[in-house]
């Protein structure tokens, strides 16, 4: 396999599931706020926190309204973190390396993003919205669906399984340091109140809550959530569970190296974790450390296979 | 009911469907009554369901411009060209006569230049032209054959005679529209292809992956075949990526390709580096390799000729393989096709005027104004004059440039060039036709089923090339029963 279409999968498959994960946040944070009472402090400004993108968002508009969120997360092409700029990028990827894909995988990344870039204009409605929205998460599942079910497991499949898990360890972990956040100390009764629903959401952006029902039977609580989806083993969308999966491609992967040494390190460090032990400012310094490894691994998997000329 | 066919002229050329205005030809009966039951709105309703389609599965090709190049989807008019069976055996039979004295005649440019010793053709013709390449002198490409994928020409004229126009050697293109042609047809027209016996075409990747096998330098291995592309910039980059998904080769750009001291081709993979046997290159050879060719081209991989003329790897075509692609030697061919095959050329050339030849070049400047004059070398419909269509003042320009330099300019008749009903605005109307069939040759020789018809969009245009408006048809290729 070349290292040039090993590089473009890894980053299709990147930007393939940073296109669901926008488009399930918003579409999450949307039916959220809809049911929080009005004058609790939660609005569209956290989903920039998650994204870690206050300034980019300040220096392009004066408001932090919900048209200017959504415009900016959705339909910004300007803005390399918006839905539309990853399925551009995801587009670009795959039109290089069709060969390598089941027939249908090229027409159907071609036709979710001929269908956003035709209806971004829908998006500040919020009827709209959830229509676009529903049509990007099914398109992506979409996707998966067709690769798991058609293509071999080969080494091309692994560098798309290695983008994926990658990018959703670290949205995963993203999403939990904002929960950490908006539940620290600092928050007002209020907010506390809501909890549960918040916490369920939380579930909800990861596509988890089903899951998290059978797994844990209990009511839903923080520590429970947060243990779950960074340490279960059989959620894929939890960090635990994408390091394993990242382990499993690497070892099958030519010219290993020291990665699966870094990974088991990994996720030793993530095992270590007991989330009833510590405090809500510890756990975001844990959360930030784990996503500062992630970009190492990154690093890593980019010198030992991609194209460097 | 109003007919599309309201008021269907068939002018003044050979309509491929109809013998006149009211009555269809008898291989287009069937489609002809087909298109007549639809209403206007079911034929607009399937004219959208196929640019849909072309949209959907991104068939698309790129123009260069002023303003930078653009991505434009396919331009495909839905109603199919079609052509006898009976007659197509014998198109068939023609262009592989073709193509393997072509090659023959390039071995022997490259070899003993017996064609030339003989006095057939004056040397001056190879030694000034712009597509032989000295390196290439005694290299001996496996089964003797340079041109391994050729793309020919067909037009007929008024007379109803199939003339080949030219013969596309270098790295011709328009198969994976071909295929994809018939893959939109099948999805507008699902009922009429299940009652027409029309010849499948899409076993054309299974013969281009066989034709490329046969040329691999070592026969006993599994091959490991390449497609070279110059990248997602170049006009037919959706094809480079089609056929290496059809035949499951690798897509490659010149840095993934490394060339070293033992003189074998390896790409960069994630294993290190893997060697290649054969090579489809869709770059010019003046990119191919900056060694040998042009220092300036980042497109071709250092060392590649070397590779080749050790016989390490297979080229397809093989570089130098363009000198046949020269419209001067094409009025050459079928003088070729008696000298090597001992046999009469099955399908003519048209006539044509070489501007070297003092004689010819006096007759061209006195005719200009009737005549289609064209480079020998440029492709894509660039830089010719097409006399009865020119203004006096383009003539006049046009005459100095050929006088400046003969050598690389050539006349033809003016052709009336077949017509076929073409969706317009709701309406068919005819518009000119030619046909790009495709002919493989390695260790056998094999020809698509019909080919690429492209079609002038432009009212009463004879230019069929995409880059300048043109558009393409499916092509029928239909059994019509009996021997």
């Amino acid at each position: 396999m070349l290292s040039r279409s090993a590089e473009r999968l890894y980053w299709l498959a990147r930007y393939l599931e940073r296109t669901e994960n926008i488009a399930r946040l918003v579409n999450v944070h949307m039916n959220l706020l809809m049911d929080l009472p009005k004058g609790v402090e939660m609005g569209w400004r956290q989903l920039i926190l998650i994204n870690a993108s206050q300034e980019e968002f300040a220096q392009k508009y004066t408001i932090a309204n919900e048209r200017n969120i959504t415009r900016f997360l959705l339909a910004d092409n300007t803005y390399s973190g918006s839905l539309i700029s990853s399925l551009s990028a995801a587009r670009e990827n795959i039109r290089t390396t069709r060969e390598l894909l089941p027939d249908e995988a090229w027409e159907q990344v071609n036709e979710m993003y001929l269908f956003a870039k035709k209806n971004l204009d829908t998006v500040s409605n919020r009827r709209q919205r959830v229509l676009f929205l529903n049509e990007i998460l099914r398109s992506c599942q979409r996707f998966t669906g067709l690769l798991s079910g058609y293509m071999s497991h080969n080494h091309p499949y692994r560098f798309i399984r290695l983008g994926r898990s990658i990018e959703r360890a670290d949205m995963t972990s993203r999403i939990l340091d904002l929960a950490s956040l908006l539940l620290s100390e600092s928050r007002s009764e209020e907010v506390r109140q809501y909890e549960a629903i918040l916490w369920m959401n939380i579930l909800k952006a990861l596509n988890a809550l089903l899951m998290y029902r059978q797994q844990m039977h209990s009511r839903i609580n923080g520590d429970d959530v947060l243990n779950f989806l960074l340490q279960d083993e059989d959620l894929p969308s939890s960090v635990g569970c994408c390091i394993s999966v990242l382990l499993d491609c690497i070892n099958k992967l030519p010219n290993n190296d020291d990665l699966p040494q870094t990974l088991i390190e990994l996720q030793a460090y993530v095992k270590a974790i007991d989330t009833r032990q510590t405090t809500q400012k510890q756990l975001r310094g844990i959360l930030d450390n784990l996503q500062n490894k992630l970009g190492d691994f990154h690093n890593k998997v980019a010198d030992n296979w991609f194209l460097s000329i | 009911m109003k007919s599309i066919w309201n008021n269907y002229k068939t002018d003044n050329a050979y309509d491929e469907l109809m013998c006149s205005e009211f009555q269809s030809r008898s291989v287009s009966h069937h489609l002809c009554q087909y298109l007549d039951s639809l209403k206007k709105e079911d034929i607009d309703k399937r004219k959208i369901a196929a640019e849909l389609a072309i949209i959907e599965m991104g068939i698309s090709f790129t123009v260069y411009s002023e303003e930078g190049n653009i991505d434009r989807a396919w331009p495909f008019d839905i109603i199919p060209r079609t052509i006898d069976a009976k007659e197509w055996r014998i198109i068939e039979k023609g262009l592989k006569q073709r193509l393997t004295a072509l090659n023959l005649f390039i071995s022997d440019v490259y070899g003993e230049q017996a064609f030339i010793k003989a006095g057939k053709m004056p040397a001056e013709i190879i030694t000034s032209s712009k597509n032989f390449r000295k390196e290439c002198i005694g290299v001996k490409p496996r089964h003797n054959v340079w041109a391994n994928i050729c793309g020919t020409d067909l037009v007929r004229d008024k007379d109803g005679i199939m003339y080949v126009l030219e013969d596309n050697l270098r790295v011709p293109s328009g198969v994976s529209y071909m295929l994809e042609n018939r893959v939109i047809t099948k999805r507008v027209f699902p009922e009429l292809l299940q009652d027409i016996d029309v010849l499948p075409i899409d076993d054309y990747p299974t013969h281009l992956l066989d034709m490329l096998s046969s040329i691999a330098p070592n026969q006993t291995d599994k091959c490991t075949c390449a497609v070279l592309t110059p990248g997602i910039y170049n006009s037919a980059y959706f094809e480079h990526a089609y056929l290496a998904q059809q035949i499951g080769a690798q897509l490659v750009e010149g840095n993934d390709l490394v060339v070293n001291d033992d003189n074998c081709v390896y790409m960069r993979t994630i294993k290190g580096l893997e060697k290649i046997d054969v090579i489809y290159r869709r770059i010019d050879d003046d990119f191919l390799d900056p060694e040998v060719f042009r220092p300036d081209s980042t497109l071709g991989v250092r060392g590649l000729m070397r590779a080749w003329k050790a016989g390490n790897v297979a080229l397809a075509n093989a570089p130098g393989a363009g000198v046949a692609d020269d419209k001067v030697v094409y009025a050459y061919v079928p003088e070729m096709i008696r000298y090597y095959l001992n046999e009469e050329p099955i399908l003519p050339n048209v006539p044509t005027y070489l501007c070297s030849n003092p004689d010819e070049l006096a007759y061209v400047l006195e005719h200009l104004a009737e005549l289609v004059v064209k480079p020998a070398n440029e492709s894509g419909g660039y830089g010719m004059l097409v006399g009865p269509h020119a203004t006096l003042k383009e003539v006049e320009e046009f005459r100095k440039i050929i006088q400046k330099d003969p050598r690389n300019y050539i006349a033809q008749p003016t052709l009336s060039i077949s017509t076929a009903p073409t969706l317009c605005k709701g309406k068919l109307e005819p518009r000119h036709i030619d046909l790009r069939p495709f002919i493989l040759q390695g260790e056998k020789t094999f020809v698509t089923a019909g080919g690429l018809t492209r079609v002038a969009l432009k009212k009463g245009s004879l230019v069929v090339n995409s880059s300048q408006g043109g558009g393409s048809k499916d092509t029928w290729i239909i059994n019509m029963g009996g021997s």
